[in-house]
């Protein structure tokens, strides 16, 4: 059976500590765009905690909630790509190809959950900020819709070795680079056609909502609920 | 490069050149041959140390083959060398167990940083213009010398001073020798952030002046007490990783976190219960939630009489602390009080922590022993799910016992020309200009000091006054070593080697002072015989390994498996004992804090803390922390007053306007950020924007609230209260915050949730 | 209306072409240094990045794509109507329907450029073109955007064809009375047409052909132009109401744009006796029928939305009734309705100035239409805190003001090349029988 890589982001484990975010920039090649477009609302963050305040003084409340590409099954960015920049691949990845990619901004208007990112302008890094690059993952250029990936290059690389020695992809012998740096193990990434995987196994949890699944996105990462607390459970 | 020299240079070195002439700088350079041969295309993973923050996670190097401009021979060229693309936790590393927090992530920017310092400098123009001239190591190390012989040769060794960022034990016990050996006196470590109280309040509680490490992960009941222990304090990592662990590593078992703090940090923004008590009245309140304890009689007496030990008045039940006593002090209603005490008393493994603003108050040696007597009350020492003391894997003197003399004691001494005054200073990444309060006049100081030298890597607001620039290696450049002051229960010393070559012309700093040690000779010269850093790390380690170090019954391990590993640690030791210390001290004394400014004319406390980017602002060079949003106010590139909506409603304060807050030590300007999760009689500010100088990326951005701090100590450890000071806040014009989450202009009580 | 003799008409209609007063130089001249500011623009941003422009997360789309489909929308004034009222034989189109089928060419062609323009990457363009490529791909024929492309290009040839046909007559009677390098392209241009039986026959039925198979290519072209939109799954884009929305929307502009250029004809051209009263006056009747049928579609549309009271449509709903977005939207139920509603219902105030009021209030209107329809969504798009602002800059109003005036400057230049009222109809409007064979009893184009 093919591969069908997913995600669980618990929401009772994570802190809102953002380590996942400077892990998938440090990764993924994702330029930094400076103050003045940041201030237009152009900064790039594949993956975003958001925050939502509930309540007022003294009863305010927080929640953090990271975001990143759902990886739909039924992804709105796939159908209106006229170049098929944005697509679907075989182990339901939603690949985004970005020497395809024209510049129609169209899937990022289809795009529920607003995680696709444009480069308004070819992004630079300052000598010798560039010799950081991953070699592994292209830069984009101008004019170019870019995304999370799945931190496909990963997965890739995982295969390659995998068939070199003669054998199958191990369950959590790589992960994307959010998950491996997440303190809290809040984020947990893995294969949901594997019944035994832990997290297929979360993704059954009673705590499981998906987000916005009402539009019928059928993403691929499923958030766990914050818990509360049960004084008579723990005494 | 003119045509000639370089088809000369290409001559004299030998090595192969790209066809000259085509458009390309880097085909005009040499070729080196490499120094290493690596496969393209394929990964190495090399352990090293994060420096970025006090807990030293170790960490993992993903190195690959590039090609870089280098300098060798002061020669620059072209190499296909090992660089460094990612970095991850090391998951042998008892503190970082494969994680990492995002300061740990963008640390790799340091190193290829644009700004950094490439070679060794003079200065040329008046002191702090910045303006330097490039020279080479020869002369650098020549002329330190020098000055170093020319003390000894006057007998002023005494005006030699040294001062640092909390060094490594074997790097900060090289400098003492260096220092000892020369008759000088010891180095000063200097933090802006730093935790004398709170090892004070621990030397006095339990005999070791040391952070705590706390077993989270079998917690069933935290109360922190203004500790951002997820975000910014202690040890990050290893807390978040056991948080986890807390909420959801326990089936059926889900524990239960309260933060009281009058600003929602990071951390506080996870509790369960958010409790806003008043500043400075923590210890209060923790002595309340004691005496409901004591008088319900909820824990053995022996739990009592311990606490007794501490602190007096427990064995009477705290008469002083009644739960309406502390609601007039704490402004916590006194059945939340209540209600509290009998929580955490009934749902053992329960633990109290303390740290940050709590400390900095005039009274944050009492608030710290009185969350420990608290500690004890609830019986989380050394218990599952409680508090614990990393061992000390060394047998020599920790680098970060407190030092004689503090940065306010060596300003004065030099500022009032008091007599043997210093001559000569060595600067090792501290950045006191920037981070203490005006009133220290430390800037003043250090700009009588006739001769200073920086090691630095980066003009901060310190070394640019400096007179001689020896730029250190970057910490993936060079030998590695720190003692992970907790956040774990084994005894750990970290190590590594340089993870890649050097990028630049730089030198790590402890060579340096051998390279001087050994040229000066006679007893610094004995004293520091080692040819260079990574012999003495190989020594201490031998020592390390006998079997019985750091408590441990290990076999001694080899240098080899220790640099592959990222270090030495002894095995797990299920709970390291330590005695509980009778220290006595009187209940009552400086429970109430001191403020500076009059409640009429200052009617706000000001509240800075560290930033979730920047921490002291040490890492505000960062581009990749300057891009990262704030989780909370989600601000990027700036900073911010936060300001709750009410008072902003009451003064006309609109999210982003312009605001000025004023002390009685000075004023400062920045846009406001309207927030829910602060009290209306509180501002909060992050430290780390309002850099002078420190690179294009922190220069000139946003303002720096330790500039308008009282100059209010801690009496018994002379630590900045740093948290008491008071402020008034005017509206003065529009204004602009870059935010990443949400419709700018668009406040958070608008926009609450979906 | 006054009968006049062949030459009369030949003078009033024809002899304009000929004749270049210095107003024509001093016109094309500045309305071409607007279109080359744009174009300028257009560079500048293709340089320097597509950054340039306003739009940013979320507002991946603004300006330009406003104008696209605003432009797109005027192109529906001629051909659809022209077309409907031949068919409906209604006799007072005789003097209008050329100029009402020129403003559809030029604007067609203008809005076509957009989709170019707001491009992150133009030069790469021709992947939208289905052609066997190195590529080896093909356009994914499951996106909106290559159903515009066809559907455009198609709407462009016909409605071309739709123009060019019946203007062949004039061309031969310009060429006839025209002599040396004139009389040359001329007689390229009448390709042939000598105005016999047979040949007035077939140009008879080609129009019929036509005129019928325009309506449902206009009618098609604003319907997939709308579904840009209506497919995706946007607050406030996703619904069923904006095919026949936006068609509603096209022929109320394009009616508005036809009645403006027809009153400056009438001023520059000396067309008083053509183009009379009576037109504005029907054209103003048509005008306030799709006032009250876009009022309709608007009413329908906010009325269920509020009714159905979704979360994320309301986040949308709301910014545009009250929140930063509400001036412009009470503007627009200004300008295409109330305005438009009283100048044209009280008929002493359906006059000529009367109606050219209106319409200029229905194009500001309609534009700000397309405007609120695009931004408030996207700027509030589910999860509130990615939403987002968008501000214009100087390039997207440059190139937006350029495209007014390049439709200016292509009419000023048409007009320099054939007759904007068709000769051969309106005379045969003055017979009493229809148009067919009319021509042909009264050769107007004997070989010399
Ligand atoms: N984003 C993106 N990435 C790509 C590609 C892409 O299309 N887009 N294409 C991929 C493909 S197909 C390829 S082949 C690779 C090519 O990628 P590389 O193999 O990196 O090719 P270059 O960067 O051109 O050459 C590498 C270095 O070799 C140096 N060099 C030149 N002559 C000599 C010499 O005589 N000796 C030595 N030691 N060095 C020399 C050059 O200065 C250059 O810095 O890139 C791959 N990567
Ligand atoms: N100036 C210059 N010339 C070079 C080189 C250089 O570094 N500089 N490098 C040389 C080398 S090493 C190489 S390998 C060649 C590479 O040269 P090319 O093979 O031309 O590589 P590209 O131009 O990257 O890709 C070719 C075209 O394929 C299109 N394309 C993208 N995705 C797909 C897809 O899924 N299917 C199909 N069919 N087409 C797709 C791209 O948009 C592009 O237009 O160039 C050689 N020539
Ligand atoms: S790293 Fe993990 S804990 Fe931190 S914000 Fe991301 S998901 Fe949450
Ligand atoms: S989340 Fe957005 S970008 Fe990712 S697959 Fe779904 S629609 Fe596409
Ligand atoms: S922006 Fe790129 S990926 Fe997105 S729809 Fe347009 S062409 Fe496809
Ligand atoms: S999976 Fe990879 S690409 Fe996606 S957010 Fe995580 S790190 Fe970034
Ligand atoms: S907590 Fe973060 S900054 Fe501190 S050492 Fe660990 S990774 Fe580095």
């Amino acid at each position: 059976m093919t591969r069908r890589w997913g995600m669980v982001v618990d929401l009772d484990r994570c802190t809102g500590c953002e380590a996942c975010v400077a892990a998938c920039r440090a990764e993924n090649n994702v330029p930094t765009v400076g103050e003045a477009e940041a201030a237009k609302g152009r900064a790039i963050h594949w993956i975003r905690v958001e925050r939502y305040w509930e309540g007022e003084f003294p009863d305010a409340r927080v929640r953090f909630m990271p975001v990143l590409c759902q990886q739909c099954d039924a992804a709105p960015c796939e159908p209106v790509c006229p170049t098929y920049a944005s697509h679907h691949t075989s182990e339901g990845l939603n690949a985004q190809i970005y020497n395809r990619c024209i510049g129609t901004r169209y899937c990022g208007n289809a795009c529920p959950y607003n995680v696709r990112f444009f480069n308004f302008f070819n992004p630079v890094w300052e000598k010798p900020f560039h010799l950081q690059l991953n070699p592994d993952v292209s830069v984009r250029e101008v004019g170019v819709m870019e995304k999370c990936t799945f931190c496909v290059q990963r997965i890739k690389r995982a295969e390659i070795q995998a068939q070199a020695e003669k054998r199958e992809l191990r369950e959590a012998e790589f992960q994307p680079a959010c998950v491996q740096s997440c303190p809290s193990n809040a984020l947990v990434f893995g294969n949901l056609n594997d019944p035994s995987s832990r997290v297929a196994q979360l993704s059954r949890s009673p705590r499981g909502t998906k987000l916005l699944g009402e539009l019928g996105t059928l993403p691929k990462i499923t958030y766990l609920e914050k818990g509360a607390w049960d004084g008579e459970k723990n005494s | 490069m003119k045509r000639r020299e370089f088809i000369q240079i290409a001559g004299i070195t030998g090595a192969t050149a790209a066809l000259a002439g085509c458009g390309h700088p880097e085909h005009q350079l040499i070729r080196f041959v490499p120094e290493e041969d690596l496969e393209p295309g394929t990964d190495e993973w090399k352990p090293s140390i994060c420096p970025a923050c006090r807990a030293g996670c170790g960490i993992l190097a993903r190195v690959m083959e590039g090609e870089a401009e280098v300098v060798r021979k002061n020669q620059l060229g072209l190499m296909n060398m090992g660089l460094v693309k990612k970095l991850e936790g090391n998951p042998l590393h008892p503190v970082s167990r494969g994680k990492l927090c995002p300061r740990g992530q963008a640390a790799i920017q340091i190193t290829y940083h644009p700004d950094r310092i490439t070679d060794p400098l003079r200065r040329t123009g008046p002191r702090g213009s910045g303006e330097f001239q490039r020279i080479t190591w020869e002369e650098g190390l020549q002329e330190l010398t020098a000055k170093i012989q020319e003390l000894v040769r006057t007998g002023q060794e005494s005006a030699l001073a040294f001062f640092t960022r909390p060094l490594g034990v074997q790097a900060g016990r090289l400098v003492e020798l260096f220092l000892a050996s020369l008759g000088a006196p010891p180095a000063v470590a200097f933090e802006v952030f730093d935790e004398v109280v709170l090892r004070r309040a621990n030397e006095l509680s339990f005999g070791r002046a040391q952070l705590p490490t706390f077993d989270l992960g079998n917690t069933n009941y935290l109360i922190s007490f203004g500790a951002d222990f997820l975000g910014t304090w202690n040890s990050p990592v290893a807390h978040a990783r056991a948080y986890g662990e807390m909420r959801q590593g326990r089936p059926g078992v889900r524990g239960k976190f309260v933060q009281v703090e009058p600003r929602m940090s990071q951390t506080g923004a996870n509790a369960d219960e958010w409790i806003p008590a008043r500043p400075g009245t923590e210890g209060i309140l923790a002595l309340g939630l004691a005496q409901v304890i004591l008088t319900e009689k909820l824990r053995p007496m022996r739990a009592a009489s311990d606490a007794q030990n501490l602190l007096e008045g427990c064995a009477r039940g705290l008469p002083e602390y009644t739960p309406e006593e502390v609601q007039k002090k704490t402004g916590v209603a006194r059945a939340t009080v209540e209600r509290l005490a009998r929580e955490m008393a009934t749902h053992s493994p329960a633990l109290a922590i303390i740290g940050g603003a709590p400390l900095a108050q005039t009274n944050g040696l009492f608030n710290a022993l009185a969350v420990n007597a608290l500690n004890i009350l609830l019986g989380s020492i050394g218990q599952p799910g409680g508090i614990f003391f990393t061992p000390e894997p060394s047998t020599h003197a920790r680098a970060r016992k407190q030092k004689a003399i503090s940065v306010r004691a060596l300003a004065e001494r030099i500022t009032s020309g008091e007599g043997d005054s210093v001559k000569a200073l060595l600067l090792y990444d501290a950045n006191p200009v920037f981070g203490t309060p005006p009133g220290w006049r430390v800037r003043d100081a250090f700009e009588r000091i006739p001769f200073m030298v920086s090691f630095g890597s980066f003009l901060d607001e310190t070394s640019i006054l400096a007179d001689l620039v020896l730029p250190d290696h970057s910490y993936l450049e060079s030998w590695v070593e720190h003692v992970p002051e907790s956040g774990t229960t084994l005894a750990v010393e970290s190590l590594a080697p340089p993870a890649m070559r050097p990028l630049h012309n730089t030198r790590s700093m402890p060579d340096v002072l051998l390279a001087v040690a050994h040229q000066l000779g006679g007893r610094v010269g004995a004293a520091l015989e080692w040819e260079s850093f990574d012999a003495m790390l190989r020594e201490s380690l031998a020592a390390l390994s006998k079997p019985g170090a750091g408590g441990s019954k290990e076999p001694p391990m080899s240098w080899e498996k220790a640099q592959k590993q990222g270090g030495w640690w002894s095995a797990p030791v299920n709970s390291p004992k330590f005695a509980l210390r009778t220290a006595r001290v009187p209940a009552l004394r400086s429970q109430e804090p001191e403020w500076d400014g009059s409640p009429q004319q200052f009617p706000f406390h000001f509240l800075p803390y560290p930033s979730q980017s920047f921490l002291d602002g040490s890492l505000a060079h960062l581009p990749w922390l300057q891009e990262l949003p704030d989780v909370l106010a989600t601000a990027m590139w700036g900073t911010w007053v936060e300001i709750n909506p009410q008072t902003a409603e009451r003064l006309r304060i609109e999210q982003g306007d312009v605001v000025e807050v004023a002390s009685p030590h000075g004023k400062l300007q920045a846009p406001a950020l309207l927030s829910p999760g602060i009290a209306p009689d509180v501002l909060a500010m992050p430290v780390g924007q309002g850099h002078r100088n420190f690179t294009r990326y922190a220069r000139g951005r946003g303002a720096n609230p330790l500039e308008i701090l009282t100059p209010l100590v801690e009496p018994e450890t002379g630590a900045l209260a740093w948290a008491a000071t008071r402020v008034r806040i005017v509206r003065v014009g529009q204004g602009k915050l870059v935010l990443f989450g949400g419709d700018l202009g668009v406040s958070p009580r608008k926009r609450s949730n979906r | 209306m006054a009968k006049k003799t062949a030459e009369q008409i030949y003078d009033d209609l024809v002899e304009p072409v000929f004749r270049t007063s210095p107003r024509f130089y001093v016109t094309a001249i500045a309305l071409g240094a607007l279109v080359a500011a744009a174009l300028f623009a257009w560079g500048y941003q293709m340089w320097a990045g597509i950054g340039v422009a306003g739009i940013r997360r979320p507002v991946f789309w603004a300006f330009y794509i406003t104008n696209f489909v605003f432009w797109i929308g005027i192109s529906h004034a001629g051909t659809l109507i022209s077309a409907i009222l031949r068919l409906a034989n209604a006799t007072w189109r005789r003097p209008i329907t050329r100029s009402a089928e020129v403003i559809t060419v030029f604007a067609l062609m203008i809005g076509a450029m957009f989709p170019l323009i707001h491009l992150g990457r133009p030069w790469l363009a021709f992947w939208l073109i289905p052609y066997p490529s190195e590529r080896g791909i093909w356009p994914n024929f499951r996106s909106p955007l290559v159903w515009d492309f066809f559907a455009i290009n198609t709407y462009l040839i016909g409605s071309s064809t739709f123009l060019l046909l019946p203007i062949l007559p004039d061309f031969a009677l310009a060429r006839d009375r025209s002599t040396g390098l004139r009389r040359k392209v001329y007689n390229l241009l009448a390709l042939g047409w000598r105005g016999t039986a047979r040949q007035w026959r077939s140009l008879e039925t080609a129009m019929h052909i036509m005129a019928i198979s325009i309506i449902p290519v206009a009618v098609s072209v604003h319907t997939i132009v709308s579904w840009d939109f209506a497919m995706a799954p946007v607050p406030m884009w996703h619904s069923t109401i904006f095919g026949p929305y936006f068609v509603a929307g096209a022929i109320f502009s394009g009616i508005a744009a036809l009645i403006i250029v027809m009153a400056v004809l009438r001023k520059v051209l000396d067309l008083e006796e053509y183009l009379e009263p009576i037109h504005f006056d029907h054209l103003g009747k048509l005008l306030l029928m799709m006032s009250l049928l876009w009022f309709y579609f608007l009413f329908a549309e906010r009325l269920t939305t509020w009714y159905g009271n979704q979360t994320s449509e309301m986040a949308v709903f709301w910014e545009t009734q009250r929140g930063a977005y509400a001036p412009l939207f009470w503007t627009m139920v200004l300008l295409n309705f109330v305005i438009p509603f009283l100048l044209l219902t009280i008929k002493r105030l359906r006059t000529i100035a009367g109606t050219v009021v209106a319409s200029l209030a229905v194009l500001v209107g309609m534009w700000i239409e397309r405007f609120l329809i695009i931004v408030p969504s996207l700027a509030r798009k589910y999860l509130p805190y990615s939403w987002g602002t968008y501000r214009p800059t100087w390039v997207e109003i440059t190139i937006t003001l350029g495209t007014f005036a390049a439709m200016g400057l292509l009419y000023t230049l048409f007009v320099k090349v054939a007759p904007i009222i068709s000769v051969w109809e309106w005379k045969a409007g003055q017979h009493k029988q229809p148009a067919q064979g009319g021509g042909a009893r009264e050769p107007l184009a004997a070989p010399q």
